[in-house]
C-alpha cells in the first residue's frame, strides 16, 4: 500500500493536539490568547492610529547621519554602494566555497524555494525599509536603494562565479572597499568622523571596531598560550582585566584618561576616536577568548604533522592551526559582532550622538518638547537595532548549519 | 561610596533570581507541546534579545517616570500601593511588641519542617509511598507562622502607605529608577537565559529520554530525574556568564541616574577627586565581583562535572 | 495461536514518516516466552517495528495489541504498557548523572513504589546475573561498552517486565564484548521471557530464536524457524540479503 498518510491535516484536529489536548492546555491557551490578542491591539493602535510619527519623519535624516553636512550626503550614498560591493561580493564568493566542501551534503533546493527563502531572510530589512519610505516617500531615495539592491544582486553574482580559489582575493577586496569607503567619508574634502551621527556613527563604531579589534584578538590569543611567561601574564592579566569590568567603565576611562596618556604635541583625540579605543581595548579582550577557544578545539595531532613534516612552529600556526582555529569560531565571532553593534548605543553616556542619543534628544527639540513623545523615539531607535540584530543573528544560525556540515 | 556599592549588589542580587526565575519559565515555554505559548515565548526572545539592554532600561525608566502621576495625583492600588513619580511605596511590615519571639518561632517553624522533610524521606526509601516532601514543608511552615502570630498578639503590623498632602506616610519606597533598572535588567537577562535554558534542554541526547520513557517514567518524572539535571550541567557556563553580564550591565544605571556606583564615582569625579583613580577604584570593585561570580561557577562546575568526561 | 496466549499482535499496521512509509501492512503475532529476531537491511523498518511495541512512535493504521491492551492514544494505557515492556538501546543510553545502581533502581521506586532496600537488593541480584555486581556504584562514564549494555539490561529488567525489546544491542560494541552481551541475551531466553531482537548476530539468531522475521522496505517479507530460514529461504530478496550477511 503506497497510500499518502492516514490523518488528515484538518485545522480542527491540528488546533485539538496543539493549543487543547488537555484541560491545562485550554486554559493556557485561552489565557495566551487574550494576552496575544491584547497586545497585538494595543501595539498595531499604536503603531497606525495613535502614534505621533511627526517627530521621526521630520528628523529622519538627524537619525540616520545625524549632523553629516547634508550637501555631503552624496559621500554616504557613495560609501553604502561600495560597502554593498564588497560584502555582497564576498558573500557569493564564501557561499561558493562553503558549497565546494560541502556539495554532496547539501541537496539544492529549486529556484522558487531559493527565492522565496531569500525574501524570509530579508524580511526584517524590506520592513525597514518600507517604514522609511512610508514616512518620507523620496523617489530619488528609491531609485538609489533599487539600484542598490541591483548592485548587491549583481556583486553577489559575481561572487559566485568567481572560481574557489580566488576567495581570499574576493574577501581582501572586500575589505580593501569598505577602507575606501571610509575614506570616501572623511577625506577629500570629507567628513571627519568625529562629526559623523546617527546610525552612520553606529555602524561606524561597530565595523571599526571589531576590524581593529580582530587582530588584537588574535595576538592576544596567542600570547596567552605562549610559553614565555611574562608573555603569558600580562596577555592574561589584560583579558581577565577588561573581561571582569562593564563597558560603559572603560568607555569613561577612554574618556577622560586618554588625553593625559598621549605625548604632548598631539592633538586631543576626538571623542569618537576615544570611544573606538574603548571598543577596541574591550572587544579585543573577548575576541582573544574565542579565539583561544577555537586554537583549543584544533587537535595537537595537527600540530605535530606539521612540525614532523618540517614546518617551522611560526608558519604552522599561521597556515595550519590558526586558519583552523578561525573557522570553527566564526558564528562565536559574529556573535561578538552583534553584540558590539548593540553596545555602540553606550556611548549615549559620554554624549555621542549616534542612533540612540538622537532619538533622546529630539524629544527636547523646540517643535516637540513636552509632548511626551519617548515612546515613539525610542521605539523607532529599537526598532532599528532589532533588524539589524536580529538579520545578523539569523544569517549567523545559518552560517553555523552550514559550517557546521562542512567542517564534519 | 559604600552606599553605591551596596545598591550594585542589591540591584545584582535580586536582578539574577528575578531573571533566571523569568529565563527559566520562558524558556520551558518556548519547548512546550502548545503552539500558542510557544509561539509567545519566542515572540519575547527574539525581540529582546535583539535590543541594546540600555534601549530596553531607558525605555522602562521613561515608562515608569513620565507615565507616573506627580504625588498629589498618584495612583493608588487597594489601598496598598502608591505610585507616583518620585517612587513607589509598597506596604511593609512593622515589628511590635513581641516581635523577637514571632521570629523565634517562625524560626523553629522552618527547623520542624525540615526534620518533617527528612523523616518523609525516609519514609519513602522504606516503603515506596510518595513523599511529597514540598507539600509537608510548606503546610508546616504555615501552620508554624499562622499559630505564633495569633498566640503572641500579633506581633507584627502592616505599615500601609498613606497619602498626605505633600508626600506619602507609611510603607516603604522603592525609587523609579531602581524599578526601571530592575525591570530592564530582568526582562534582557532573561531573554538570553531562556535561550541557554532551551539549549541546554535541547543538548540532552534523545536517547536520554527514549531511555527514560521506555522504562515506565512520566513525563514529570523524566523532566525531573533524567532531563533537568543533565541539562542543568550543560547550562551552568553559559548561565554564569549572564550572571556576570547582569552584574555589570547594572552600571547603566548611571544612564538613568539610579545612585549605584558608576554614578556615585562620577560625582566624586565631579567633585575634584581624581578621575583615574576613581574610575580604577570603580573598575576593581566590579572586577571583584565578577571574579566572585565566576570562582562561584567554576565551583559548581566542577562538583557536578559527570564522570569520564574529564 | 489463540488470542490470550498471544503477547504481541500487529495487525495491519502501516506507519509514515511524512510520506515516507517505514512500515506496511505488517502483521505479526508474537506468543508467550517467544523469542523472535528481526533481521534485514538498514531502513527496512525493523527498529520502526520494536519502536511501535512500546509507543516510542506512534502507529499510523491498524491495531497494535500488547498483552491484551490495545495501543491507542489513551495515555493511560499507554504508561501500563511501558511497565510492562522493557528495551534496550543500541547506544545503552544509561543516565550518566546516575550510578548504575541508581539507574537500576530509578524507575522500580518511582514508578512501582518499591522501597529503597528493597530495590536496591533486587538490582543487585540482577547485577549478579549479568555478572557486574562490582559495578554497582560505579558511574556509567568509567564502565566498558559492554559493561555498560549489561547495565542497562538490568536496568530494564528491573521492571519485571513481560517483553523484552532489543534494538540492535550489539551493533555499537567492539567485538570483544559482543560474547558478553549475547550470552546475557541467551540466558535471559532459557528463563521463558518473551523477547524481540533486532540484530546482525545470525550465529546468535539460530542458537538462541524460535523464529527468525525478514524485514526489507518496511515489510514482512518472510519469516519462519531458523533451520528452514537459513537452508531453505524462499524469497529472492531473503536469498540476497543471506549471502551478504553470511559471508
Amino acid at each position: 500500500m503506497n497510500a499518502p498518510p492516514v490523518r488528515e491535516r484538518s485545522p480542527i484536529r491540528w488546533l485539538h493536539a496543539n493549543l487543547f489536548s488537555t484541560w491545562y492546555n485550554s486554559a493556557l491557551s485561552a489565557a495566551f490568547a487574550l494576552l496575544l490578542g491584547f497586545v497585538a491591539y494595543r501595539g498595531l493602535r499604536f503603531v497606525f492610529v495613535t502614534g505621533r510619527w511627526e517627530i521621526i519623519r521630520r528628523n529622519l535624516t538627524l537619525l540616520l547621519i545625524g549632523l553629516f553636512p547634508r550637501d555631503e550626503s552624496w559621500r554616504v550614498w557613495a560609501a553604502l554602494f561600495l560597502v554593498t560591493v564588497g560584502v555582497a561580493a564576498a558573500a557569493g564568493a564564501l557561499r561558493k566555497r562553503a558549497l565546494v566542501d560541502t556539495a554532496d551534503e547539501l541537496a539544492p533546493a529549486s529556484p522558487a524555494r531559493r527565492t522565496a527563502d531569500t525574501l524570509r531572510r530579508a524580511a526584517p530589512l524590506v520592513l525597514l525599509v518600507v517604514t522609511l519610505f512610508s514616512l518620507r516617500p523620496e523617489p530619488l531615495a528609491a531609485v538609489l536603494v533599487a539600484a542598490l539592491v541591483a548592485v548587491a544582486f549583481v556583486s553577489w553574482r559575481a561572487g559566485v562565479s568567481l572560481p574557489a580559489r580566488r576567495v581570499r582575493i574576493v574577501v581582501a577586496a572586500g575589505v580593501a572597499l569598505m577602507l575606501g569607503a571610509l575614506l570616501l567619508l572623511s577625506a577629500f574634502g570629507g567628513v571627519g568622523w568625529d562629526r559623523w551621527g546617527g546610525l552612520l556613527l553606529t555602524m561606524f563604531l561597530a565595523v571599526a571596531g571589531i576590524l581593529f579589534s580582530f587582530p588584537i584578538g588574535v595576538l592576544l590569543a596567542i600570547g596567552r598560550r605562549s610559553r614565555l611567561p611574562v608573555v603569558r601574564a600580562v596577555c592574561t592579566g589584560y583579558i581577565e582585566l577588561i573581561r571582569g569590568v562593564p563597558l560603559i567603565t572603560l568607555l569613561f576611562m577612554a574618556f577622560f584618561v586618554i588625553g593625559f596618556l598621549l605625548p604632548p604635541g598631539t592633538g586631543r583625540p576626538s571623542a569618537v576616536t576615544r570611544a573606538l579605543i574603548a571598543f577596541v581595548m574591550f572587544t579585543s579582550a573577548y575576541i582573544a577568548e574565542i579565539v583561544r577557544g577555537g586554537l583549543q578545539s584544533v587537535p595537537h595531532t595537527q600540530t605535530e604533522a606539521a612540525l614532523a613534516v618540517g614546518l617551522q612552529p611560526i608558519p604552522t600556526l599561521r597556515l595550519i592551526v590558526l586558519p583552523q582555529a578561525l573557522r570553527s569560531v566564526i558564528p562565536a565571532l559574529v556573535g561578538q559582532f552583534i553584540s558590539l553593534f548593540k553596545d555602540t548605543s553606550l556611548v549615549v553616556a559620554i554624549g555621542l550622538t549616534e542612533l540612540l542619543r538622537v532619538a533622546q534628544v529630539l524629544t527636547s527639540q523646540g517643535d516637540f518638547r513636552g509632548q511626551q513623545l519617548q515612546a515613539e523615539t525610542l521605539i523607532f531607535a529599537s526598532f532599528v537595532y532589532w533588524v539589524g540584530s536580529y538579520t545578523m543573528s539569523r544569517e549567523s544560525q545559518r552560517l553555523e548549519q552550514r559550517l557546521g556540515v562542512g567542517t564534519r | 561610596m559604600i552606599v553605591g556599592a551596596k545598591n550594585t549588589i542589591t540591584v545584582a542580587v535580586l536582578g539574577i533570581v528575578l531573571a533566571t526565575v523569568v529565563g527559566v519559565a520562558v524558556g520551558i515555554a518556548r519547548l512546550s507541546t502548545n503552539w500558542l505559548v510557544r509561539r509567545a515565548a519566542s515572540l519575547y526572545v527574539e525581540s529582546l534579545r535583539n535590543i541594546p539592554v540600555l534601549v530596553i532600561i531607558i525605555f522602562f525608566s521613561a515608562a515608569v517616570i513620565l507615565t507616573l502621576p506627580r504625588i498629589e495625583n498618584s495612583i493608588e492600588w487597594l489601598d496598598a500601593i502608591v505610585m507616583s513619580n518620585r517612587g513607589t511605596w509598597v506596604p511593609t511590615v512593622v515589628g511590635r511588641d513581641g516581635v523577637g519571639a514571632f521570629w523565634i518561632a517562625v524560626a523553629a517553624g522552618v527547623v520542624i519542617a525540615l526534620g518533617i522533610a527528612w523523616w518523609r524521606t525516609k519514609r519513602f526509601e522504606a516503603t515506596g509511598r510518595p513523599h511529597h516532601r514540598v507539600l509537608w514543608t510548606i503546610g508546616v511552615v504555615a501552620v508554624a507562622v499562622i499559630v505564633a502570630y495569633l498566640a503572641l498578639g500579633q506581633p507584627l503590623v502592616a505599615s500601609l502607605p498613606e497619602r498626605t498632602a505633600r508626600s506619602v506616610t507609611g510603607g516603604r519606597v522603592v525609587s523609579p529608577e531602581f524599578t526601571a533598572l530592575l525591570l530592564g535588567l530582568v526582562a534582557y537577562t532573561a531573554s538570553h537565559i531562556a535561550e541557554i535554558v532551551r539549549g541546554s534542554i535541547l543538548a540532552v541526547p534523545r536517547g536520554q529520554t527514549e531511555a527514560a520513557t521506555a522504562v515506565g517514567l512520566g513525563p514529570m518524572q523524566r523532566l525531573r530525574f533524567v532531563v533537568l539535571p543533565q541539562a542543568f550541567r550543560v547550562a551552568i557556563p553559559p548561565l554564569s556568564n549572564q550572571f556576570l553580564n547582569l552584574t555589570k550591565n547594572s552600571s547603566l544605571a548611571i544612564v538613568i541616574g539610579y545612585p549605584e556606583l558608576m554614578r556615585v564615582t562620577r560625582v566624586a569625579i565631579g567633585n575634584g577627586s581624581p578621575a583615574p583613580q576613581a574610575l580604577v577604584l570603580l573598575m576593581v570593585v566590579y572586577l571583584a565581583l565578577s571574579l566572585t561570580i565566576s570562582a562561584a561557577a567554576n565551583l559548581a562546575n566542577r562538583r557536578l562535572e559527570l564522570a569520564g568526561h574529564r | 495461536m489463540t488470542n490470550h496466549e498471544a503477547m504481541i499482535v500487529f495487525e495491519g499496521v502501516d506507519k509514515f514518516f511524512g510520506s515516507f512509509q517505514a512500515l506496511r501492512s505488517v502483521d505479526l503475532t508474537v506468543g508467550r516466552g517467544q523469542n523472535i529476531v528481526v533481521c534485514g537491511p538498514s531502513g527496512s523498518g525493523k527498529s520502526t517495528l520494536i519502536r511501535c511495541i512500546n509507543r516510542l512512535e506512534a502507529h499510523d493504521r491498524g491495531r497494535v495489541v500488547v498483552d491484551g491492551i490495545e495501543l491507542t492514544d489513551d495515555l493511560r494505557k499507554i504508561q501500563v504498557v511501558r511497565r510492562e515492556v522493557g528495551m534496550v538501546f543500541q547506544q545503552f543510553n544509561l543516565f550518566p548523572h546516575l550510578s548504575v545502581l541508581d539507574n537500576i533502581t530509578l524507575a522500580p521506586r518511582h514508578v512501582r513504589h518499591r522501597p529503597k532496600a528493597e530495590a536496591e537488593a533486587e538490582a543487585m541480584e540482577l547485577l549478579e546475573r549479568v555478572r557486574i555486581p562490582e559495578q554497582a556504584r560505579k558511574y556509567p562514564g568509567h564502565l566498558s561498552g559492554g559493561q555498560q549494555q549489561r547495565a542497562a539490561i538490568a536496568r530494564a529488567l528491573a521492571m519485571k517486565p513481560k517483553v523484552m525489546l532489543f534494538d540492535e544491542p550489539t551493533s555499537a560494541l567492539d567485538p570483544e564484548m559482543i560474547k558478553e552481551v549475547l550470552d546475557v541475551m541467551q540466558e535471559l531466553a532459557t528463563t521463558g521471557m518473551t523477547m524481540i531482537v533486532v540484530t546482525h548476530e545470525m550465529k546468535f539468531a539460530r542458537a538462541v530464536s524460535n523464529r527468525i522475521v525478514f524485514m526489507d522496505e518496511g515489510e514482512i517479507v518472510e519469516s519462519g524457524p531458523p533451520e528452514t530460514f537459513f537452508e531453505n529461504p524462499r524469497e529472492e530478496r531473503t536469498k540476497r540479503f543471506l549471502s551478504q550477511i553470511l559471508q
